[in-house]
This record gives structure tokens, sequence and C-alpha cells, in this order.
């Protein structure tokens, strides 16, 4: 009926006292680690990007159609191709993937998932819609006012859909995650800042030069307004990087983090050219990827007195 | 023991609820799944995919139950793990030594939902585990064993049923949590809520699992196969309200009997953290034990989680409409 992780019936030798085998429970680990691993450093980013580049597209074609149509009707579609990607990850991840569709048998505001689930699975309706709408524009079938509709209905759910990864990953009992209280306000920022850059990408490519002239803008404002919410979640993350990281490997992801800042938006100030734009947002995305790791090791992570005893 | 399960007996009964009109009709459509029949495809997938969806009206509300563990009378022989292991026919975890005392259970898992901890606290080594002053007098020699047969602790305000996204885990009618096996998805929201490390996953099926306070034998009448088993009354079952009475009549006995350190864990809520509806009565520090001093309910910190999560998005998106409605032609 249930599985056991450990072979069975595996004899194992004994260890002598001098081997030191755990005393007592006291300074053991109390919380069990779910099985959270790389995955989820890849959902929480392909969640961004696909959020970002919707909610990015969305408010900048509805401030200013005439400039950012056409590079929003791309990015409609290419929004849908990373929320697919990221959907099949979530799936993957779940224990037993066949039974992914038990998540919407019940609504329940208290837990994070189950909210996240519903505006997932909502959002993807009018995205698809505004995608294929997309599609079909390029195509001489027309429907702007029903393509536009879909795009406000996605407003709100694409929003939750940002919104939530945070919430969920800091709304637990696990050391480390449970003192994130930023981690919601990053992850949600930072998804705004990486859809804005694809989207800087997608009109530098296409050629539009008045597009990407506001997008290198609005990339670099808010670049510097995505440290707010980097620098107040690593405040609440060095007690626990310090209990298990040296001081050495602390500073080495901070510079590796800073740099992709500084990076960027050095790359953004020099030129406007499509290179650089291209370099900054793999460096970005990079960067946001590592930051996502590193925060999904920690309730993996060994405190450093444990790991100097072993 | 007899009389207990004789008086618990006398609960009302409850059996499969009665479905309603909807999950009536959805039950019909799935009828060779639900019978286990002889089915296709087709039948399969609809099955798999309906099946969730029926929905049962929830059986009559019973008197709240619970676990008192009394450790100071726990003797470390495991008759309670190995009933719980025989009656919920749960497999081996084969045999290893922890070098952790008598403990090579070493934890609570998907496959062990009770699981009997030592603690050797003899005079030469009571500098590694140093006991509060206010909780152990000064003349207490230290020159003892703790025993704690631990498990689920069945919390009142679970954050493990709180985070549970697709309601496999319910408060069943005995106000006990318990996860409904057909329905978890393994998404192991659980796992990371549960403060206590009491749930796990399981590698075969991909499901959670943790002690079911015997829910099946509750619904017949009969006490937990632990409860039963356990030769020395340390595991107490019962109505929660009866079992806090007698387990604080247990702590006044033994503050006159010279054990002033003794206290309950989990009888009543603190401020971040509901009553428990499995408490134990210990005689150190919790973390002594293995557990947190002050458990600390997630969800406290949720609503303010949303609101900066939601401020982070805002204020990006103010930023992009004000460059936007700048700089647009």
């Amino acid at each position: 009926m249930h599985a056991s992780s450990r072979p069975q019936h595996a004899f194992t030798e004994p260890p002598l006292p001098e081997q030191g085998g755990q005393s007592g429970y006291e300074n053991g680990p109390v919380t069990k680690v779910p099985g959270w691993h790389g995955i989820i450093a890849w959902d929480a980013l392909l969640n961004g990007m696909a959020m970002g580049l919707f909610l990015a597209a969305a408010v900048s074609e509805l401030a200013a159609p005439s400039v950012f149509i056409r590079v929003a009707k791309v990015a409609y579609p290419v929004a849908l191709v990373l929320l697919l990607v990221d959907l099949g990850l979530l799936v993957l991840d779940l224990g037993d993937p066949l039974r992914f569709h038990h998540m919407l048998r019940v609504f329940k505001p208290s837990s994070p998932m189950s909210l996240g689930t519903w505006c997932l699975t909502i959002f993807s309706l009018p995205l698809t819609a505004a995608a294929a709408l997309s599609l079909l524009a390029e195509l001489g079938w027309d429907f702007e006012w029903a393509r536009l509709l879909a795009v406000v209905v996605g407003l709100l759910p694409g929003f939750g859909s940002a919104a939530y990864k945070g919430v969920l990953l800091s709304t637990n009992a696990q050391p480390g995650w449970k003192d994130a209280r930023w981690l919601g306000g990053y992850l949600t920022n930072s998804a705004l800042l990486m859809g804005c850059a694809e989207l800087l990408v997608l009109s530098a490519l296409m050629g539009q030069t008045q597009a990407t002239a506001i997008l290198r803008t609005a990339f670099i404002v808010l670049l510097v307004l995505n440290v707010i919410p980097l620098v107040l979640l690593f405040a609440n993350l060095q007690p626990t990087h310090a209990r298990l990281y040296t001081r050495e490997q602390q500073w080495r992801v901070g510079v590796l983090i800073a740099a992709g800042t500084l990076i960027s938006l050095g790359l953004m100030l020099l030129n406007d050219g499509l290179l650089f734009i291209l370099v900054a947002l793999i460096v970005l995305l990079s960067q946001s990827w590592l930051i996502r790791s590193v925060y999904v090791k920690i309730p993996h992570t060994s405190p450093l007195e444990v790991r100097s005893g072993e | 023991m007899a009389s207990r399960e004789q008086e618990l007996s006398a609960l009302p009964q409850t059996s499969d609820p009665p479905r309603g009109r909807l999950s009536v009709l959805l039950g019909r459509l799935i009828h060779p799944y639900l019978h286990g029949e002889q089915r296709g495809p087709v039948p399969e997938l609809m099955g798999r995919l309906i099946y969730p969806f029926l929905r049962g009206e929830a059986p009559k509300p019973q008197q709240a139950t619970g676990f008192y563990t009394d450790t100071t009378v726990c003797i470390g022989c495991k008759a309670c793990e190995v009933a719980c292991k025989q009656w919920n026919q749960l497999p081996s975890d084969g045999f290893n030594w922890s070098g952790n005392s008598y403990d090579n259970t070493n934890e609570l898992s998907a496959t062990t939902w009770r699981h009997v901890k030592f603690i050797e606290q003899f005079s030469h080594e009571s500098s590694s585990t140093p006991a509060s002053p206010d909780m152990v007098s000064d003349e207490s020699p230290l020159n003892r064993w703790l025993m704690m047969s631990d498990h689920c602790k069945h919390c009142v305000a679970a954050p493990c049923h709180q985070a549970c996204p697709t309601g496999a885990i319910i408060q069943n009618e005995f106000e006990n949590i318990y996860i409904q096996a057909d329905i978890c998805n393994g998404c192991s929201c659980c796992i990371a809520a549960c403060p206590f490390g009491v749930i796990t996953r399981s590698e075969m099926g991909g499901h959670s699992h943790k002690c079911t306070l015997c829910y099946d034998r509750q619904r017949d009448g009969l006490e937990p196969a632990c409860a039963k088993a356990c030769p020395t009354q340390s595991i107490h079952f019962g109505p929660v309200d009866e079992l806090r009475e007698q387990a604080r009549r247990r702590v006044e006995q033994l503050h006159e009997r010279g054990v002033p350190q003794a206290y309950l864990y989990g009888d009543v809520p603190s401020e971040t953290y509901s009553e428990m509806h499995s408490f134990y009565l210990l005689v150190d520090r919790p973390s002594v034990y293995g557990r947190p001093d002050a458990p600390f309910n997630p969800w406290l910190h949720m609503m303010g989680d949303y609101v900066r999560s939601v401020a982070g998005g805002l204020a990006a998106i103010a930023a992009l409409l004000v460059v936007v409605f700048l700089l647009r032609p």
C-alpha cells in the first residue's frame, strides 16, 4: 500500500560512540523539506516571464495603443508558450501528475496554491484568446474588439498568477522561507521587470523604434526600482544565509546578483542597439534564476556547523 | 480500556454518506470505474477525471477526540509503533542503526505514523543538554531517560489543512486532521506547512500520509491501535475536554510529588498557534523533544505577504505607466 523510502531489511553496522552518531533531537531539523528542487526555481522564473510579458504588453498597449499594438500582438503568443511550459513543470512536480486536475475540485483562498491554480486556469483562457486573435489578425481576420476584451479580462487573473507565487513560497514553516516577508514583493516586481525586458527585445527585433525607446527607459527605471524589494528580501534572509553559508560564499553570491543588475543597467545606459538589449535580457534572466535557485535551496542546505562536523 | 471501548461504541455510527443529486448523476456516468467493473480506456479516463468532483454529505459532527500523551510513564517499548504499522498496514522502514540511543526509527514519515523518541540525559553529558532553570529544579539530577511517543498533533487550526489546495486534507467529524488518500495529488504544500515535520510524501504513490487517529477504528467505535496497545497508559485517547482535565490533574499530581517541571504542551492555544487535539505532558523544554519551543502558524503572515506582493507589482506597473505616458508621442 505504501512505499518506504529506505531499503527493506538493510542491515548496517552500528556507529561506534566515537564516530558520534546523532544524540538527542535538540539540534536536529524539526520540519520536513518538501520535494521542491530546481524545477521550482525554473517554475518561478517562467511564471514571472510569462505573466510579466503579458502584463507589460497589456499595460503598454492599453496606455499607448498606436505605439505598442504591433509588439503586443507578438508578445501574447510568446507569453502563452511560456505559460504552457510553466504549467507543464508544475504538473511534473506533483507526486501524482495524473491527479493535477484535483487542484480544481475546491477553491480555498487560505491556500496560496489553490488561489494560484485558479488564477492560472482562469488566466489561461483570455491569454489563449488574446494570443489566437493576435495571430488571426496577422492572417487578415481582425477581431480587434474581442482581442482587446481578452487582454482586459486577463489583467486581473494575470496579476494574481504573478502575485501568488511569492506568498506560496513564504507562507510555510520551512527555515528561512518562513522569514522571507518580501519574497512576494520581489517576485511580482521582478515579473514586471522581466516582462518589460522581454517586450523590449521583441520591439527591438521588430524594429519598433518608438516602442523600443520608451521600453528602454522603462526598463532602466524598473531595474532601479527592483533593487528595493531585492534588498529587503535579502535583509529578511540574512540571518538564514549566515547560518548556512560562510561570509565568503555570501559575498560571492551577493556580488553575482549585484553584477546582474549593474551590467544590465550599464548596457542599457551605454547603447540602445539590439545586441546590447539582448545581452541585458540574458544577464537579467540569469540573475533572476540565480536568486530563485538560492532561495529554493535554503531548506535543502544543512547549517554550517552540521557541515563542518561531517 | 474495555469500558472506554464500550463508551466509544455508544457514539452514533457514521456510514458512507449519501450523495447529492449532481454527484448521483456524475456517479452514474462513471459507474464502471466506481465499482471496479471491467473497463476500457474511455471509462477509465472519465472515471479519473470525474471521480474527484463527486460530493457526499458531510457526516454529522461528533465530540472532538484526541490523544493525551503522558511522557513520564512511557517506557519506550514501541508497542504503539508496531500497533500503528500493523493496523494501518504500513511497510517496514528497514533495519538501520541510527546511533541515536535506542531510536532506530529516526522520524515520522509517510510509512511511520508513530515514532518513539529516546532522550538520554546523564550527568556526564548534562552540559550538552542543559535544562532551563525555571523548568528543572536545582536538586533534580539529570540522570534520566526521557521517552516520548510522537505523532501528528491534529492541530485545531492546522497549517497543513490550510495549505492543502485539493481539499484532500479535511477536519473530520471527530475534529481530527485526516488526509483523503484518494484525493491527494502530492503537491507537498502540507509538508512545507507543518511546523512539526509530521507529513512526508510516499515514494510509491506520490501522495502524503500521516496519522489518521485511526479514523476507521473510531467510526467503528474502537480506540486507536496505538492507545489500545500502550501497556503503561502513556497514550490516552478520548474526548479532548476530558483528556485536558485528566492531564491537568496529572500535572498537579506530579508537582505535588516533586516533579515541578511537568507541564502540558499544546493543550491550550498560544498567541501564535492553536491548541492541538493531541497534546503532551513534558518535563523538559519542547526543543529537547525535537519540537518547536514556540510553534508558529505561518498563516499569520499570509495577508501581509499578499499585500507586499501586490504592492511590488503595482509599483512596477505604475512606474511603467508613468514612463509610457511621459514618453509617448
